[in-house]
């Protein structure tokens, strides 16, 4: 059984009727049972898969109507809900939650067949780049066991990358999908800023974050793409795609396009091996017929303070829901007095997601939102103004993902500055709600290398096509794992 | 520069207990000193945007009735009432 497929070989197989639905799930959940072990992707598995293929099956042999995933297998990130499941966010304080609804992004694959294989492994409320902040224990990089695999949804990139799903959903809101992409050597999208409904989604800095695909191919991505986007009545950030296909037009190239190589993210701070992939990936890209110059966003070097001093203040406000009264978990409240039992209930919070609590209260609070908070949102209207410039110019904006390729466990934990960073190429299409794209592209010294490919509001098709150029351009070894 | 006390403040307002916060301090102390970048920026001319929609634009606010397996699925719930824990 070939699980290292792509999804489009994968339906095209089942289609044609080589292959059956319950074949390959019952493969992809033995391959789970064989790797996750080491791995640890993911945090539960759906003991329905096998059923759901069976009755997929029946369906293809019965004539009747098939969506149009025919059962691919596709894991979902621990913080999107699905009913009646628990969705734990990574986090002790939502250890026993059981989603009571679906989200809008799960609801559109079960409406297609697509066949969940279980929740993924991430950072504490996604807040991390390492999944070293899961209260279950790290995820570790397919690549090399010792290594991290990126984050916050380094469980769903894990999972791709060691064939233990066909695709994955995670959340993106400073690089959550990018980054793990990179250091996995996974696609990775995150989309325009309301391009896929959040419902369903517990949220962390829900005014930038958005759910993405991570695939193993370009195209798988487009595939996806197609099926979870579009406007939703229960998202009213969700805008409209005009049922846009991202697939149709994915082979037309990039000849004649320009491309901004942005200085600020390829000068200072790259390693060796990150700074000479990414010469060598816009040679390919003028290969390839696209003309490249270096544009500079002065505000660049601003936006990861920015970026945290935004994210921890709505963090502050969003997880002042889990006080054990809302949501929460079994603590007996005899002897409490009221505030003492919620802050107690909420000693259960990991260390990451106390420090950005505290961080969410400081910054925003009178005396000190002058000099953080607004400066952050004035941060954002400038990068934004400056991107937006820099469109009327350029198609699309490249940088590497990371600034470096994935590290040993425990290498930066200990470094605040040093881990926000590992953000700095990423968080820019976040704040300015821009789609962008991790492509994977070198695999050096046996870790990962990906490119980012940042294009306009909703352009999504014309980014998904130069990530295509740019994948054809690479060969890459197979995981060794 | 952040003052240390203030932090602990804050994390009593936010209903964070700090049982043992000298890591947590330092760490956020760390963190906000980063953020100092932001007072090297010129913001002057800048202005804070968002995005705007009108009513019209906004989902219904439409009464759902509650699905009756959650309300089961309560621990003391009855009739119409939810038993909140005692606390002093």
């Amino acid at each position: 059984m070939n699980l290292k497929t792509s999804i489009l070989d994968y339906i095209n197989d089942v289609k044609s009727g080589s292959l059956t639905v319950e074949e390959f799930t019952s493969a992809t959940i033995q391959r789970i049972k064989d790797v996750d072990g080491d791995v640890h992707a993911y945090l539960s598995l759906n003991e329905s898969a096998i059923d759901n293929a069976k009755s997929i099956d029946k369906k293809i042999s019965t004539g009747e109507k098939v969506g149009a995933c025919y059962g691919f297998p596709i894991s979902i990130k621990d913080n999107i809900c699905i009913t009646g499941t628990k969705t734990t966010c990574a986090s002790k304080i939502l250890e026993n939650f059981v989603a009571p609804y679906t989200a809008t992004v799960v609801n559109k694959l079960q409406n297609e067949d697509a066949i969940i294989t279980g929740k993924t492994n991430l950072d504490e409320f996604a807040m991390g780049l390492t999944t070293e902040f899961s209260a279950y224990g790290p995820t570790k990089n397919p690549w090399n066991l010792k290594y991290v695999p990126g984050g916050s949804s380094g469980g769903s990139a894990a999972s791709v990358a060691a064939d233990e799903c066909l695709a994955s959903l995670g959340s993106d809101t400073g690089g959550s999908v990018r980054n793990p992409a990179s250091f996995c050597s996974v696609v990775g999208l995150k989309p325009t800023y309301g391009l896929i409904s959040r419902y369903g989604l517990i949220s962390y800095a829900n005014s930038i974050e958005q759910i993405g695909p991570m695939t193993k191919t370009v195209k798988d991505c487009g595939f996806l793409l197609n099926i979870i986007a579009g406007q939703d009545s229960n998202d009213d950030t969700t805008i409209d795609n005009k049922q846009s296909d991202y697939l149709k037009n994915i082979e037309d190239g990039i000849e004649g396009k320009k491309i901004g190589i942005i200085k600020e993210m390829t000068s200072d701070g790259l390693s060796p091996e990150v700074s000479s992939a990414t010469k060598e990936a816009i040679q390919d890209f003028e290969k390839l017929g696209a003309n490249c110059e270096e544009v500079s966003l002065p505000t660049i070097p601003y936006t990861v303070a920015a970026y945290y001093t935004i994210t921890s203040t709505e963090a502050g406000s969003n997880l002042a829901r889990y006080d054990n009264i809302r949501y929460g978990y079994d603590l007996d409240s005899e002897g409490y007095e009221y505030n003492s039992y919620i802050s107690k209930s909420r000693t259960k919070f990991g260390p990451e997601v106390i420090r950005r609590i505290i961080l969410g209260g400081f910054v925003p609070s009178a005396g000190h939102a002058g000099k953080y908070f607004l400066k952050a949102l004035k941060v954002k209207s400038k990068l934004t103004s400056e991107v937006n410039s820099a469109f009327e110019k350029y198609d699309f904006l490249i940088a590497p993902t990371a600034p470096v390729q994935p590290f040993q466990f425990g290498e930066k934990i200990d470094d605040p500055i040093t881990l926000m960073l590992l953000d700095y190429n990423t968080v820019t299409a976040n704040l300015t709600g821009k789609p962008a794209i991790s492509v994977p592209y070198r695999v050096v010294d046996g870790l990962p290398i990906g490119m980012q490919i940042m294009g306009n509001s909703l352009k999504e098709e014309s980014l998904l096509q130069a990530a295509y150029a740019l994948e054809s351009k690479t060969e890459l070894p197979e995981v060794p794992l | 520069m952040v003052d240390e006390e203030e932090i602990i403040r804050v994390a009593k307002l936010m209903k964070i207990d700090l049982e043992d916060h000298t890591e947590h301090v330092s760490r956020v102390k760390k963190m906000l000193e980063y953020f100092d970048i932001l007072d090297q920026i010129d913001l002057s001319s800048e202005e804070i945007t968002s995005q705007e929609k009108t009513l019209a634009e906004l989902r219904k606010d439409e009464f759902i009735p509650n699905d009756k397996k959650l309300i089961d699925s309560l621990k003391n719930f009855r009739e119409h009432y939810v038993r909140a824990p005692k606390m002093n």
